[in-house]
């Protein structure tokens, strides 16, 4: 009796072993218990796809290698948005780099004097020695690297838009850099000068200060507003350039204007009481007040807003001014910056303190603490350089590659809907219908596409904006690309058309359209994805071959495709070979990836293709 | 045959005159006013009356008050009678203008198919000849980069290389300005200038054509009749030469008449870029300077081009294999 009870239990359990198990297996899939064959029987022909898709190691390759350059176009315009009205004259055709602020070593830690350029600097050490970094290389003949020779201690250095102006200990002056307009040619008269206290450079002009107050301007005349003849001469203790205005400081404290126009920059604010010091930006002045606080006017942008001093604690003892930004020096060394932030100039790192100097210019800081050594913060450089409007391509990359891939999808979607619904019409329906889709599908496949492309580009969109004209592209590529999807689609139907399952359909009395695109088309949706994924490519080549001729997309709006609009001379190949390897070399990778998956996909598909 | 051939010229004329009339609304609806250009200059010496009374009459003299459908009307009997209007940017008939810029384009492109066939057939044989070897898989790719990568790229790189850095081609022209010698010298310094273009034009097209012959190629070797002719003993060389090439050479001959169409506007890009005196350079001059008489015969031209172009590729289906019946 209890033995039977034992075997009985035992055969219970096996029952819930078994019965556990057929769960287990029920829920995930049993595929431990099928032999070889029997898989390969189960395996469905999507399955079968995607294996050979996989074993495809050039597709896969390109699939990759697509997908890392579609989540990069996709994401980094969140992260790096762009402002299409942006440009930066100070910025043009600047290399790839990063090396603007990296002040060498040898300089750091004896700094005599700092002088700030648009994408260069130049520093003077204690000892004597020049040093300059950044992108010193301003034209394809000029290099501010290329300093004068036997210039004995260099005390003092100014840098302008484009030129040098140095200060030995001797009181000598030296200029070099650009010489347009005569703004690095020192004039005989300030070599007879000996009592050189200060030493400026701004756009395109040079001016020199002397101990007893006087002032002697060189170089561009015209941009700059400068009155030679200016009243002040024999009472300046400082001068500050904007760029296209001179302002002193005179011994009593007092802001005067030295030029001859009535504008922003003459109208001082008032109660300023004895000025101790001014800076000025590129348009707005800047001047400190005996009580230690900031007034600045001029033309205050609205995207910088020069005048939006922010709260702080302690006097200021000097103030400094940028492209679009100003620093201040507090009387404990602390340090405060407003203004423009386009590349976080305005941003000074936390934990900055003990701070003796500061140099600010154009886009770069640098500040000197106690022990010597710079700390700097601002424009470091550009990763793949900047173009001939001083817009970083990186940024302009990652925006235009999404509008190229953006044209070519939508052009895609356009010329799938109307090749599939073509196509389908005229295979299932024959006749009257098919010979007039067919007529009017050689009419457009006949035309000859890029030249037809362009006039249609330029007749449609002769009076239209950016952004019109970006869709009218989208369409002119998708109209007139649906012709090869077309026939396809069409001998695919013809082909499905007199299978069982559609007479089937057809006695069970099913309404025609609903034969067509329910039954038919699930079945030849193959042909109709490798079609597409081909024509993404073509799309994407046709609107960067269009918008390369200009008859594209137009500019600010970047593409891949009219970023190499300007780079058609051999003075951008040669010398700004930034501008357009990289736009080429993506656009390049991107459409052979996309080419590659689709030939992978369509060897998966239709193995026999593979044959060949 | 025939009353095909008759057929298809009749639709022919038929598809060219309605583009003519698309086209010539499509240009009608572009603000400009001809009248207006053409007395412009008046306006400095005349009362404002007078100018009133040239302008009109200039509206009157170039019909410019007609409906639309009189003006085309008036436009296609003209270009019926190989006036093709004047050229507002040149001063020149358009028939006098586009001559030289057609002849230099057919010149160009004349010269990189032949270099694209000399160097695709040869290599399309070898490849389906020596299927999935290394090679293959090799030349598989690169034709694949190759179609993959627009003209201008490759111009952009070229001019980089050959022009820039090794100085062996000028960077841009048909000829030095102002050469004079012998024929035999202008030929050269020609040949000098073109020789970058031709090369960028070649490479470009080497792409799509190598697969195109290894394809049409691969289909001849795997037939039937090539294994008898190997079953029967012949030489490798015979097989593949004359049994197998004769037979890819069907689709290819098709592709090839759509190829020589495209002599006509396929260098569009490429005169661009090197600034060669040519068809296309002469579209997108035109285009932007709004010489629209000069678009519309182009365009024409073009529109024409590729008819015939369809219709010779159709008949010759029918001509080189004898199992497709075109005329049925």
């Amino acid at each position: 009796m209890s033995d039977n009870k034992v075997i009985d239990k035992k055969a219970d359990e096996k029952k819930k072993k078994s019965f556990f198990r057929l769960m287990i297996s029920n829920l995930f899939g049993r595929k431990e218990e099928l032999s070889i064959f029997e898989e390969e029987e189960v395996q469905s022909p999507f399955r079968t796809v995607i294996n050979t898709f996989k074993e495809n190691k050039f597709a896969m390759g390109g699939l990759i290698v697509f997908l890392l350059i579609f989540a990069t176009v996709l994401i980094g315009p969140l992260i790096k948005p762009i402002d299409l009205s942006f440009h930066e004259t100070s910025q043009q055709n600047v290399e790839p780099g990063f090396d603007m602020m990296k002040i060498p070593d040898a300089l750091n830690g004896k700094i005599q004097d700092i002088a700030i350029g648009p994408t260069f600097s130049i520093g003077a050490s204690t000892d004597g020695n020049l040093y300059t970094w950044g992108k010193t290389k301003i034209s394809p003949t000029i290099d501010i690297k290329n300093t004068p020779e036997d210039m004995g201690n260099i005390v003092k250095l100014a840098a302008g838009f484009d030129h040098i102006i140095a200060l030995n200990d001797e009181g000598k002056v030296f200029g070099w850099g650009s010489n347009r307009q005569k703004q690095s040619k020192v004039p005989a008269e300030i070599s007879q000068v000996r009592n050189i206290k200060e030493i400026y450079a701004g756009y395109q002009c040079s001016l020199i200060l002397t101990e007893d107050g006087h002032t002697h301007f060189f170089g561009n005349s015209m941009n700059n507003d400068f009155n030679i003849f200016h009243p002040y001469q024999g009472q300046l203790d400082k001068v500050a350039f904007t760029s296209d205005a001179v302002i002193g400081l005179t011994f009593d404290g007092e802001v005067v204007y030295l030029g001859t126009l009535k504008n922003s920059y003459s109208k001082f604010p008032e109660g300023m009481g004895k000025v101790k010091d001014i800076a000025s930006t590129a348009s707005t002045v800047a001047a400190l007040g005996e009580d230690g606080k900031v007034y600045v006017w001029g033309n205050i942008s609205q995207k910088s807003k020069e005048n939006k001093i922010p709260e702080f604690s302690g006097k200021v003892v000097s103030i400094n001014g940028g492209r679009y930004h100003y620093t201040a020096l507090t009387e404990d060394g602390k340090v405060i910056a407003w203004g423009g932030n386009t590349y976080k100039q305005s941003e000074v790192p936390k934990g900055l303190k003990d701070i003796e100097k500061v140099y600010t210019g154009y886009y770069q800081n640098y500040a000197i603490g106690k022990d010597g050594k710079a700390t700097t913060w601002g424009l470091k450089g550009y990763l793949l350089g900047t173009d001939e409007l001083g817009r970083d391509i990186f940024t302009r990359l990652l925006n235009g590659g999404r509008m190229s891939m953006t044209i070519g999808a939508v052009a895609v979607i356009i010329s799938t809907i109307i090749g599939v619904v073509v196509g389908s019409v005229s295979g299932y329906f024959g006749g009257r219908i098919d010979n007039i889709l067919q007529r009017l599908s050689e009419i457009v496949a006949s035309l000859p596409f890029l030249p037809f492309a362009m006039i249609l580009s330029a007749l449609i969109g002769n009076s239209m904006t950016s952004r019109q004209k970006t869709i009218l592209i989208m369409v002119i590529l998708g109209f007139l690309s649906w012709t090869s999807l077309q026939r396809l689609v069409r001998a695919q139907v013809l082909s499905v058309r007199e299978q069982e399952y559609v007479i089937a359909a057809k006695s069970l009395g099913i309404k025609k359209s609903h034969i067509v695109f329910k039954h038919i088309l699930p079945n030849v949706i193959s042909v109709i994805i490798v079609s597409a994924t081909l024509s993404f490519a073509t799309s994407m080549l046709t609107e960067a071959s269009l918008s390369y001729l200009g008859f594209g997309v137009q500019a600010p709006q970047p593409t891949w495709g009219n970023m190499l609009y300007g780079a058609n001379n051999s003075v951008v190949i040669q010398n700004y070979w930034w501008r357009w390897v990289f736009a080429s070399a993506l656009l390049g990778t991107c459409v052979i990836c996309i080419n590659l998956i689709g030939d992978g996909l369509r060897d998966a598909i239709d193995p026999k293709s593979q044959e060949r | 045959m025939t009353k095909y051939i008759l057929k298809r010229i009749m639709y022919m004329i038929f598809v060219f005159a309605a583009m003519s009339i698309i086209l010539f609304f499509l240009y009608n609806l572009i603000p400009g006013d001809p009248a207006r250009a053409e007395v412009e200059h008046l306006k400095e010496t005349l009362n404002p009356e007078q100018y009133e009374k040239a302008y009109q009459d200039a509206r009157e003299r170039m019909g410019l008050n007609d409906k639309t459908i009189v003006r085309y009307k008036r436009w296609a009997v003209g270009v019926l009678n190989r006036d093709l209007g004047r050229s507002q940017v040149h001063k020149k008939d358009v028939t006098e203008l586009v001559k030289t810029p057609l002849k230099n384009t057919i010149k160009i492109n004349l010269i990189s198919v032949f270099l694209g066939l000399a160097i695709t057939i040869p290599l399309g044989i070898y490849c389906a000849v020596r299927r999935n070897s290394n090679f293959d898989k090799v030349v598989q790719v690169l034709t694949i980069v190759g179609y993959s990568i627009p003209a201008f790229i490759f111009g952009l790189l070229f001019i980089y290389v050959f022009a820039v850095k090794l100085k062996w081609f000028p960077v841009s022209g048909m000829g030095t300005p102002n050469l004079k010698g012998s024929s035999w010298v202008l030929f050269k310094d020609q040949l000098w200038h073109l020789g970058l273009p031709l090369m960028v034009m070649t490479l470009a097209s080497l792409g799509g054509l190598t697969r195109y012959v290894r394809a049409a190629m691969s289909d001849a070797l795997s037939m039937d009749y090539i294994k008898t002719a190997r079953a029967k003993g012949l030489k490798e060389k015979t097989v593949i030469m004359s049994h197998a090439w004769r037979n890819a050479l069907l689709p290819i001959v098709t592709l090839l008449v759509g190829w020589f169409a495209s002599i006509f506007y396929g260098s569009l890009v490429i005169e661009r870029m090197f600034n060669l005196n040519g068809l296309g350079k002469l579209l997108i001059d035109s285009l932007n300077s709004r010489d629209y008489n000069v678009v519309m015969a182009i365009q024409l031209l073009y529109i024409m081009v590729a008819l015939f172009s369809n219709l010779i590729t159709d008949i010759s289906y029918g001509i080189v294999d004898p199992r497709v019946r075109v005329d049925r």
